[in-house]
């Protein structure tokens, strides 16, 4: 199946009335949470999660796409309007947004920033529909060797990109890999630290562990935080329209942000984060206005389209090769998972309504997105008032019954409380979560691949360099952890040199 | 005690990694050609050690001060006091949890929501009431009305049943 022919198939599945109504609702609640400060959209996933087991698994994957592209829309609102960023990726958006904001053209920023979100959400769109199944189809030439590589590859390079301490991201993915190593074991039905548990011979469950630490943690670190009270900026629907020097200078640093949002994308860590702060370094060297820390629309413009470009590239890993990059993608991965699919390179062809379903269900949440994001911009910003007191009991409540939903188990429950002090104390020493939870998912996969190959070879640990595909990845994976240091240490030669 | 904060976790991890070591030798390693179940968890135990140990020794030459929460609005409000929430909202979902199983799923949600309301600022103990009311109503019909999540009824298992 050629990608127009995959694309229509999945246009068909995406504009079934059930399909529309998730990705409508997915967008809605994506964007009310981009609004909200705290609750990001991976949190909401990791709360949603237990509620997509009743439903159809491309209705779960259309929900979950529609919030994690709304909360990028959202995040930007408060951003502009309040100086508030309502999530991670919308911080960057404060710098110049507010600044605009407070020279009377917020309308012009918040228009900016949402065509710039739909030009790069399509422009990433675009890139996942033929990249995700060009790499799909090299990837049935992946053997186990492969599959370690690109898991344990991943793993270092996100150590590079999570921020913080080295020393503190490589001790949790090392705390992630034994958590995954919990259960029964797949070849000998060996039991491993189950302490005599029954109910951990399946393992530690994703649910409780991602609710844990990005759910109940966020309340609780909430609850400890004083909400502020807020003065809103009121924009009318007739200032949504920049002046044409406004679209003039917006134009390339949306595509550009697109491009450099999509790239980063595809690399494993925080990317919508990361891309962010990129694409605003790269448009603040070409600046020829000198309006940056002012209120420079470039500085709007790049950084938006970026965030929204990442999201679809982070689908592309998943889709493909069936390896969450993100802690968000696998949040989206176990909604596969529970349903019994296993994302990878089979996917496509096994589950094409499925596949091609959700990335088609992405250009119209898309589109939906522009449409309702702008007109009810005033209205979407006045969530931001909803008291603390209505918003984190309802979170606690789906985070208590909705854990205990999927495996009718308390110690689920008790699980989830654990992960989730954990997850508060991590959070307070500054630890970045997501090497925790990306090395408990991947890691269960590194070691069958890794036993698989070493059975494949013989014990032979070359196997993984005399393979070309396996070498290749490696060979990425030791210029990027080296590259920076290199690339540090000559520069700083040549700064000597008179 | 705050500069020991930084050290608590990779400690903790240290010795969980000890302990995890000691638990993966006596499983059947097997062979590097036909690995065991304790091939590949003693290779994890060994990077846990390490990492933990190395991650130790940086705190304790150049300490990295954990993130303090927000300065609050009201100035007033002492450090203790917020992280007296943590404290709090710890207690009331091992309340629930404890609850859960002799009280029923409607009672024990509803009180849990009452506190939960309370400690999350609500001053009208009238608005905390409806509130609780109405989220655990919307709740019993969602999820066991609705989506048949068998949570237990408890003391309401005859009437509701």
């Amino acid at each position: 199946m050629d990608v127009f022919g995959g694309l229509l198939g999945g246009f068909s599945v995406a504009l079934t009335p059930i399909n529309l109504l998730f990705g409508f609702l997915g967008a809605v609640i994506g964007t009310v949470i981009g609004i909200l400060p705290g609750l990001g959209p991976l949190g909401t996933m990791a709360l949603l999660l237990s509620l997509t087991y009743g439903f159809d698994p491309t209705a779960g994957m259309i929900l979950f796409a529609g919030i994690y592209f709304g909360a990028m829309y959202g995040g930007s609102t408060t951003s502009i309007l309040l100086n508030i960023p309502g999530e991670a990726a919308s911080v960057v958006t404060v710098m110049e947004g507010y600044q605009m904001a407070r020279r009377g053209r917020a309308g012009a920023a918040l228009a900016v920033a949402a065509i710039g979100s739909f030009v790069a959400g399509t422009i990433s769109l675009v890139g996942l529909s033929f990249l995700a199944p060009t790499l799909a189809r090299a990837a049935l030439k992946f053997g186990p060797a492969e599959y370690f590589t690109v898991a344990f590859v991943g793993l270092l390079i996100m150590t590079r990109l999570t921020g913080g301490r080295l020393t503190r991201s490589l001790m949790l993915i090392a705390l992630g890999l034994a958590l995954g190593t919990v259960g029964m074991e797949t070849v000998a039905g060996y039991m491993r630290y189950t302490f005599g548990q029954p109910l951990l011979a399946q393992g530690i469950d994703f649910l409780p562990v991602a609710m844990g630490l990005f759910g109940i943690s966020e309340v609780l670190i909430t609850a400890e935080e004083q909400h502020q009270s807020v003065q809103m900026q009121k924009v009318g629907f007739r200032e949504l329209w920049p002046t044409f020097e406004e679209w003039k200078r917006s134009m390339w640093p949306m595509i550009r942000g697109s491009f450099i949002g999509f790239f980063v994308g595809l690399v494993p860590g925080p990317s919508p984060v990361i891309s962010t702060m990129v694409s605003y370094g790269v448009e603040k060297k070409l600046d020829k206005h000198g309006e940056f820390g002012k209120g420079a629309i470039e500085g709007v413009a790049g950084p938006e389209a970026a965030n929204n470009a990442s999201v679809g590239a982070a689908y592309v890993p998943l889709m493909a090769l069936g390896i969450p990059f993100t802690p968000a993608m696998a949040v989206v991965m176990a909604v596969l998972l529970i349903h019994g699919i296993n994302p990878g390179p089979l996917l496509m062809s096994q589950r094409p309504d499925l596949f091609w379903g959700v990335i088609a269900s992405m250009y119209i949440g898309n589109f939906m997105l522009l449409v309702f994001n702008l007109p009810l911009v005033g209205v979407f910003a006045s969530i931001i008032r909803t008291p603390l007191f209505v918003l984190m009991p309802t979170v606690m409540l789906l985070c208590l019954v909705g854990v205990y939903s999927v495996n009718n188990s308390m110690l689920d429950i008790w699980l989830m409380i654990g992960f989730g002090l954990l997850g508060y104390f991590l959070r307070r020493l500054r630890y970045d979560l997501a090497p925790l939870i990306l090395a408990m998912v991947l890691g269960p996969m590194m070691e069958r691949s890794f036993r698989e190959a070493m059975m494949i070879s013989r014990g032979d640990l070359m196997v993984f360099l005399t393979r070309p595909i396996s070498a290749t990845i490696l060979a990425v994976g030791v210029l990027a952890m080296l590259g920076p240091f290199l690339f540090d240490r000559v520069g700083r030669a040549f700064a000597r040199k008179p | 005690m705050k500069k020991l904060t930084p050290l608590l976790l990779p400690g903790a991890l240290l010795l969980a990694g000890l302990v995890y070591q000691y638990m993966a030798l006596k499983m059947p390693r097997g062979g590097i050609a036909m690995p065991g179940p304790g091939f590949y968890p003693m290779a994890v135990g060994v990077f846990l050690i390490v990492t933990a140990l190395a991650c130790l020794l940086q705190e304790l030459r150049n300490p990295d001060t954990p993130r303090q929460a927000a300065p609050p609005l009201d100035e007033a409000t002492p450090e203790g006091n917020r992280v007296g929430q943590t404290v709090r909202l710890t207690a009331l979902m091992v309340g629930y949890i404890l609850a859960l199983k002799p009280l029923g799923y409607p009672v024990a949600i509803a009180l849990f929501l009452l506190v939960a309301t309370r400690i999350f600022g609500s001053k009208n103990w009238f608005v905390a009431v409806i509130f609780a009311g109405i989220l655990t109503a919307a709740s019993y019909f969602v999820f066991i009305l609705w989506l048949k999540v068998p949570l237990p009824l408890g003391i309401l298992d005859t009437v509701l049943e």
